[in-house]
């Protein structure tokens, strides 16, 4: 990622936020989950969409404020079964919960698309690795709504991702329903719990606190 | 007319008008539900289809009991005969049925007043029941009961749903269906991806010096709580950030800031 261009290119891009539903499912049922949401989503008749990413976290401190609390966190990814793929770069904000008549939660995010020496120069601004892992799953989409469903990976020694460096988390996947849309749409978060509702008892998808997480 | 004759016909009369008065109901809804389907049909919502299957099967139901109540005299010992058959426009008749037949005619009146099957349909009728009198008994019982064991089968799959259905939801769930999934889980993956629980590693400024620290990693991930870790990355990510949500607030916080 070329630096000056960064900022007149965030400049350029209208606000987004993520509408996200969380949950996850035991692996052995993941089979069924995916069926079920084969016949829910497009392109039932294709194969399954499969994705393998590394995704590294970089944390920024603030150091110019007393508050040491605050950070800035850049999460960079780049597809492990496309290495010709760009690398992606997406920042998230804090997750609202809202009040209760708000159906999901909703995030600030950005993504960009750059190029694979975003870490260098990621590093060189003073950001270090806070954590990274690979994820690896399937993917649907029904319309603009997203599902995600996969497993979390951690690298046993840092630095690669090779099969036999990966141990998994949990023995469950994880199961995501995201929209990304512009500020101020709340239509979509009732559709997604329309959508929630079809996957239940198999899995469910829920406003998950984040701060229940501290 | 004698007394008790009277009082039977009296009997008839009213039983008679109840259940006309019953299949008119029926026959309304019907009209009803039909236009809809015809004419609302892209606003019509599913409850609202039931609905109306609710009320049929209902009214269906109470003309059914209306036939069986002791007051009800068997009507099948009452025969109607046709008198006169004629091709003439009868207005008595058409306005009777509401437009539906227009003459007492021989064309109409074979459909109308038929009692038995058509000829074709009991001359097989008859071969059916031919066949099965010429199987051998200990057969048709083999297949009595192979059938029987279906149905109870059948039955017993039915049953248990609907049978969980009354109970609470949240119960039926449970009872009904294995866990599918786990909050443990969930809480785990998703501290995981967000706040980066169990994939931080020991030393955040150092990332590629994690040798020795990883032994000591292994016992605690078997914790049930992977934020009590103690570590310098960990508190650094755990703390409720003040963070604002809007980038541009972390770009002008940001020490390295292009002009």
């Amino acid at each position: 990622m070329e630096g000056p261009a960064l900022a007149p290119s965030l400049k350029n891009i209208a606000p987004q936020q993520e509408y996200l539903l969380q949950g996850s499912i035991l692996d052995a049922h993941t089979d069924a989950l995916l069926h079920r949401l084969r016949g829910l989503c497009d392109n039932a008749e294709s194969s399954f969409e499969t994705f393998n990413d590394y995704e590294a976290v970089y944390m920024l401190r603030n150091s110019s404020t007393t508050q040491q609390s605050q950070y800035v966190l850049f999460r960079v990814r780049h597809a492990l079964d496309d290495p010709d793929a760009p690398d992606h770069i997406r920042y998230l904000g804090q997750a609202e919960m809202g009040d209760r008549s708000r159906p999901t939660l909703v995030r600030a995010c950005l993504d960009v698309a750059c190029s694979s020496n975003v870490r260098e120069f990621l590093t060189e601004m003073g950001f270090r690795m806070d954590h990274d892992y690979v994820a690896k799953g399937i993917f649907f989409h029904k319309g603009r709504m997203k599902v995600l469903v996969y497993k979390i990976y951690r690298l046993i020694q840092p630095g690669s991702t090779d099969q036999k460096n990966l141990e998994q988390l949990g023995s469950s996947h994880l199961v995501e329903l995201s929209v990304v849309a512009p500020l101020g749409q709340e239509q979509i978060g009732e559709d997604m719990k329309t959508f929630a509702e079809q996957l239940k008892p198999l899995v469910m998808l829920e406003k998950f606190d984040h701060r229940r997480l501290q | 007319m004698q007394a008790p004759q009277t009082k039977e016909e009296k009997q008839l009369d009213i039983s008679l008008d109840e259940l006309i008065y019953k299949v008119r109901e029926l026959k309304q809804s019907i009209a009803g539900f039909i236009y809809k389907l015809e004419n609302e049909y892209q606003h019509i919502s599913w409850p609202n289809m039931m609905e109306h299957f609710g009320v049929l099967s209902s009214q269906l139901n109470s003309v059914k009991r209306l036939l069986k109540t002791s007051k009800m005299p068997l009507l099948r010992n009452y025969v109607l005969f046709p008198l006169r058959l004629s091709p003439d426009r009868d207005l008595e008749l058409e306005k009777l049925t509401e437009g539906r037949v227009m003459a007492f005619s021989h064309e109409v009146v074979p459909d109308y007043l038929r009692t038995k099957p058509e000829p074709e349909v009991e001359e097989r009728v008859q071969m059916m029941s031919v066949k099965a009198s010429s199987m051998a008994p200990d057969t048709t019982q083999k297949q009595l009961t192979n059938l029987n064991k279906i149905t109870a089968n059948l039955l017993d799959t039915i049953s248990v749903p609907s049978a969980s259905d009354e109970r609470e939801k949240d119960s039926s769930l449970k009872n009904a269906l294995p866990q599918t999934s786990s909050q443990q889980d969930t809480n785990l993956l998703i501290g995981a991806i967000t706040k980066g629980h169990r994939l931080l590693r020991p030393e955040p400024q150092s990332p590629m010096v994690v040798g020795p620290q990883m032994g000591q990693m292994q016992p605690q991930m078997q914790q049930q709580h992977p934020h009590k870790l103690q570590m310098p990355g960990a508190s650094m990510g755990r703390m409720p950030s003040a963070i604002k949500t809007n980038i541009k607030a972390a770009a002008t916080s940001h020490p390295y800031q292009r002009p």
